[in-house]
């Protein structure tokens, strides 16, 4: 049998020839990567000296922080978080982002999305690196093991495969397709595997959208999805590169623990109903329920693309008197191309109120709720108090959703507007 | 070194299928820090005599997929504080796993178990034998074993001691 990118990623990763699902092994990331978070990096760095007696990180230029929550800071304590974060990368020799947008989009921009590298992180969302065939797995606070250590054990994981046929029909999005994966697999399908997806429909969904779809992985219980290189994304991630390494991809006879073809014709726009991302329905079966805030961004959604569709339906119309739209684009960089195109323009002349890229929108730091009220978001995550109180729910749904309910103070399929 | 086996009662069975932990204490009080005060509000809504009926050495029950979502770390900082020796599933959520194994938190996959147990039974989890048996009706299923890691994490009660007892092996 075959090996699957998974697979040949750790060998390389381990110094193996060669290594199979269930082994256990010992390997280096390529790229360490983290936000600055109270209990993880302050702890993290205070660990490192306190208990373990390590100065110096071995070879700095692996590691990368950012400075993407809590911005801009509201608090003194915030601030202080930050600047712990900004001493420690510079006594280290790591570089800090900082201000440059959402980190797991910006280290795609800035080359941490080497094709063929394992990357770690605490966080599970930068799985999207694996849209260009890195292997980039959340850890939690087992994150402390890649900066004590420069090998980490991981047990090579197992791979369910997906292949994405067929076509998008307008007004559908990469966001449907993903809950629609965890509508057709169940959110439990993948449990501690890694997520392939591949497939003809792929050559139709643009890079932006294989980030939304690898970024949400951990839905379907993976530890992370991946997406084997093509053309496209090899033209995006290779002259960007921070390191020289040979892409590799799944044979052709690789050892998968399942196969599903999901055909993605017939797909209409969707919501994740609260207070789970389990729960996936076609979006015409809550169409007309009342909604209060429109969130459009984080690490998932709020992509040029994204912002594309909103401003499409939103040029000429008015966002609903009362209903609060919060665009917040992914990364500085994406805000400025958006401004150059004219998309900003049009979002603002039609009510939206479009700020600077942040997590902070996505976890209930800022635009939060009250009792009773309910948003449509393209946000992470759907569960009891995200947004604010846990008296109100969030309705996940795709961009173009979140900017005809905008118009409508409810609940809206987008393509009436298309 | 082996991993010491649990024996105690089923405290409560969580039969939900992906089920969110953060539930046991309530999104409301999910910024806690204080594990009495964690403990004191743990299980409201669920059972509220939990904390009195609870004794150290109890063992939790949960269905497939257990802590799935956006687990915190209070419920099980709670769960700790009441005496809760370990967690017991058909299956786990693997955000979750990983989060409760580097705080030393013995959990183990069980499929079937939630036919073999009912609250209250006395049970034990044997690491050596790979099996959690129900000491109150004489049955037995087989747990899925740890990793090496995970193994050495929970005997070394956690991810700090299990890091320091690497630093015994040769360096890289």
């Amino acid at each position: 049998m075959g090996l699957t990118i998974a697979e040949k990623i750790l060998a390389r990763a381990s110094g193996n020839d060669r290594v199979r699902a269930g082994d256990e092994v010992k390997a280096r990331p390529d790229f360490v990567i983290a936000y600055d978070f109270p209990g993880y990096t302050d702890v993290i760095f205070r660990q490192m000296k306190e208990d373990f007696g390590i100065d110096k990180v071995v070879d700095p230029d692996r590691f990368a922080l950012f400075i993407d929550h809590m911005v801009p800071a509201v608090t003194p304590k915030e601030e202080e978080l930050h600047q712990i974060t900004r001493d420690w990368g510079a006594e280290q020799g790591v570089p800090v982002y900082e201000r440059k947008g959402i980190g797991h989009q910006v280290a795609a921009e800035l080359g941490y999305a080497t094709p063929g590298a394992f990357v770690v992180h605490f966080d599970g969302h930068i799985s999207q690196l694996g849209t260009y065939g890195a292997l980039a797995i959340g850890v939690r606070k087992h994150l402390l093991e890649a900066f004590v250590k420069e090998h980490i054990m991981i047990r090579v994981p197992q791979t369910v495969r997906v292949n994405l046929t067929g076509k998008m029909q307008p007004g559908v999005m990469a966001r449907d397709v993903f809950h629609h994966i965890v509508r057709v697999l169940g959110p439990s399908a993948c449990r501690f595997q890694v997520l392939e997806i591949g497939g003809p429909a792929l050559a139709g969904i643009s890079l932006e959208g294989r980030q939304t779809i690898t970024c949400l992985a951990m839905f379907t219980g993976a530890i992370t999805a991946i997406i084997n290189p093509d053309e496209a994304s090899l033209a995006y991630a290779q002259p960007r590169a921070r390191l020289q390494i040979d892409p590799v991809s799944s044979d052709p006879d690789a050892e998968y623990s399942a196969v599903h073809d999901i055909d993605i014709s017939a797909l209409e726009p969707v919501v994740v109903v609260p207070p789970s991302p389990a729960n996936t329905r076609d979006l015409s079966e809550y169409a007309g329920t009342e909604v209060h805030m429109g969130y459009l961004g984080s690490c998932a959604s709020g992509r040029l693309e994204d912002l594309r569709i909103a401003a499409q339906i939103l040029k000429g119309r008015q966002v609903k008197p009362g209903f609060q739209l919060n665009v917040v684009p992914t990364s500085q960089e994406i805000m400025r191309q958006a401004a150059e195109e004219g998309l900003i323009t049009t979002l603002t002349a039609a009510g939206a109120f479009v700020t600077s890229s942040s997590c902070d929108y996505c976890f209930g730091r800022m635009g939060v709720m009250r009792d009773g009220q309910r948003a449509v978001s393209t946000g992470t995550l759907n569960v009891r108090g995200r947004m604010g109180s846990t008296q109100s729910e969030i309705f996940i749904v795709n961009a173009a959703a979140v900017a005809a309910s905008a118009i409508e103070g409810r609940i809206a399929d987008p393509r009436r507007y298309l | 070194m082996e991993l010491k086996n649990l024996r105690g009662r089923a405290a409560f069975v969580f039969e939900e299928e992906d089920f969110d932990v953060d539930q046991i204490v309530g999104v409301t009080n999910i910024k806690l820090k204080d594990p009495a005060e964690l403990a004191a509000v743990a299980m409201q809504e669920y059972d509220p005599d939990f904390a009195q009926q609870v004794r150290p050495g109890d063992i939790l029950i949960g269905g497939r997929n257990f802590g799935y979502g956006h687990p915190h770390y209070p419920p099980m900082i709670a769960m700790r504080h009441l005496g809760v020796a370990g967690v017991v599933a058909e299956s786990f959520s693997p955000g979750y796993w990983r989060g409760e194994i580097a705080m030393g938190f013995p959990q183990a996959a069980c499929p079937g178990v939630l036919g073999l147990v009912n609250r209250w039974d006395e049970l034990e989890l044997d690491w050596q034998a790979l099996e959690l048996r129900n000491l109150t009706t004489g049955k037995a299923l087989p747990i899925e074993p740890l990793s090496q890691a995970d193994r050495l994490m929970l005997m070394q009660g956690g991810l700090i001691g299990y890091l320091k007892a690497r630093d015994a092996e040769p360096a890289g």
